[in-house]
């Protein structure tokens, strides 16, 4: 009960720092204001911001899920954050400059600019909000998970109790990002931070002593028992998760990393391309925090008893290793608030993001053209409500396998690419090649995903035959370059 | 220079896995193949920082 009721309290006082940051009225006055702070974040601000954007549910609960079931291929993931940085160093500043000058919000926003074609634009805002809301769905879990492992003997009822908090405690959330907009999820997020760190650090320096009696003992162990968890494929079913499966699920997810809408809308409320710059040269410090992270998943493997029937114990393994190995209420509830944080300050970008892509790219640049500036800001900010109500009924009515759910997204949101990041270094790139191969790279996910199961990763396949069709067809739409060349503003700067 | 930097950052990480998936030689400890990416997360950020400061260099901003 403890437990619980310190969550509770460091979850409500977090909220109230999400209304707090918004008290300026400023911060809703526009939708350049409402979501992206206005373009006025420091390096030290994003540094948070993006942060957050990957310290999430999907890392405590979805990798440490992978961990636990599979072994070794959930590292997968420690060489995908550490290449993430140095692709993004080559497209984000570049993007950033043009968004800045333009008063681009969104990576729709640029493709619309740089290719003057609405279709394109479009249908990246679409693969944008489509592969968002599992990524959401995967956020809702932290807060069920939470409830569950926490509540056990303390209600009847968990999962009714689950459902209950994770309905109040979304809903908390979409009332902040409607009312502060990017500045909610900007301080949220130090809040958040400090407390993954402190957290992880402890969980670091005290499991190995409490389980092993120390660090050395802890790899033995590993090494003595449980050799197979420790190179690929790991336990995975039918060992699926092999060499090539691991490194392209790496490359693609750091691919896709700055493609995710709130990713890219974050990286969009830094102050200048210098912060930027600087923060991919400084956000790796947080791998460490990923590598034992992950790590504890396999901790939790080895000293949890089994549950061989329970299907979504994996999910939780983290919450049941943090409750088997502190006995103290409290520590108990400051480690469950940080997971129950590490999902709602992301949920709260992403929201956000999805909101700004419907209402700008979508409704103001398609359907409803002749939508004022301040309107398109209204029902930008309305439509949070919308998506975490999609995203709550989803989560509710389709609980499945956490992980499986972000890498299908990520599969998919990776295919947005060429439009984005070959477009800033090709200049005789046609609109027309990049949207058919958008629309044959996420065909050819799921395609693979459903059929043909090619080995590896979906999204790599996918942006194999992505890349094919735009180089092959790119000559046959150089007319409509030559047009691009003559007609656009974006591309007559010095910036590219 | 910029560009051949992050092939070696891609290529250390997730170019090489089938030939690093080992449990053995253990490194300090560890199983290989954690080892390799440990080492990686360690040289990747040195080396993006070699591109940060290249690009200063070169005033290209």
């Amino acid at each position: 009960m403890t437990a619980l009721a310190v969550t509770g309290f460091v979850v409500l006082l977090v909220v109230v720092l999400g209304f707090w940051s918004g008290r300026d009225k400023q911060s809703r006055s526009s939708i350049e204001e409402w979501s992206v702070g206005g373009r006025r974040f420091g390096a030290f601000i994003v540094w948070f911001l993006v942060g957050a954007d990957i310290y999430t549910a999907y890392t405590f609960l979805g990798l440490t899920g992978y961990g636990y079931n599979f072994g070794v291929p959930a590292f997968f993931a420690v060489p995908y954050v550490v290449i993430a940085y140095p692709i993004a160093y080559f497209f984000l500043p570049r993007v950033w400059k043009y968004a800045a000058k333009y008063k681009l919000t969104t990576l729709s926003d640029f493709v619309r600019e740089r290719f003057q074609s609405r279709l394109l634009s479009v249908l990246v805002a679409l693969s944008g909000i489509l592969f968002l809301v599992p990524y959401i769905d995967l956020q809702l879990s932290g807060i069920t998970g939470v409830v569950q492992v926490a509540g056990q003997g303390v209600f009847k009822n968990t999962a009714a109790v689950g459902t209950t908090a994770l309905v109040v405690s979304f809903l908390l959330v979409a009332l902040y990002t409607f009312f502060s907009g990017m500045r909610a999820p900007a301080w949220t997020a130090v809040i958040k931070d400090l407390l993954v760190w402190i957290v992880m650090f402890g969980l670091v320096l005290t499991i190995p002593y409490i389980w092993f009696g120390g660090w050395g003992n802890m790899i033995h162990t590993a090494i003595i028992k449980y050799p197979k968890l420790l190179t690929l494929p790991g336990k995975s079913p039918h060992g699926s998760m092999n060499s090539l499966w691991f490194s392209t699920a790496a490359l693609i997810s750091a691919l896709a990393l700055f493609m995710w809408p709130h990713s890219s809308t974050g990286a969009l409320s830094s102050r200048s391309a210098e912060a930027l710059r600087k923060n991919m040269v400084f956000l790796p410090f947080y791998n460490l925090l990923l590598f034992f992270i992950t790590w504890l998943g396999v901790v939790a493997f080895m000293v949890l008893p089994a549950h061989p029937h329970d299907k979504t114990f994996g999910n939780f393994a983290l919450l049941h290793l943090i409750h088997a190995s502190y006995p103290n209420g409290v520590i108990q509830g400051l480690m469950y608030a940080t997971v129950a944080l590490a999902s709602l300050v992301p949920a709260s970008i992403m929201v956000l993001a999805a909101s700004n892509l419907f209402a700008t790219n979508i409704l103001k640049d398609w359907l409803m053209p002749s939508l004022s500036d301040s309107s398109v800001t209204l029902i930008a900010r309305g439509f949070v409500f919308v998506i975490t109500l999609i995203a709550l009924i989803f989560g509710i009515l389709f609980p499945t396998s956490l992980i499986g759910l972000q890498l299908e997204g990520a599969s998919g949101i990776v295919q947005i690419l060429p439009a984005v990041f070959l477009s800033l270094y090709w200049r005789r790139l046609s609109s027309t090649a990049v949207t058919i191969g958008l629309v044959g790279g996420i065909a050819m996910v799921f395609l693979n995903h459903f059929t043909l199961h090619l080995p590896g990763y979906d999204g790599f396949w996918g942006l194999l035959v992505n890349l094919v069709l735009v180089i092959l067809l790119n000559f046959a739409f150089q007319g409509q370059v030559e047009k691009n060349l003559e007609t656009n503003k974006l591309l007559k700067d010095e910036l590219v | 220079m910029r560009w051949l930097i992050l092939l070696i950052i891609v290529i250390g990480n997730v170019g090489v896995t089938p030939l690093v998936n080992k449990l053995f030689p253990l490194v300090l400890g560890i199983p290989f193949l954690l080892f390799w990416l440990l080492l990686w997360m360690v040289l990747s950020p040195l080396l993006t920082w070699l591109i940060y400061s290249l690009d200063n260099r070169a005033g290209r901003i």
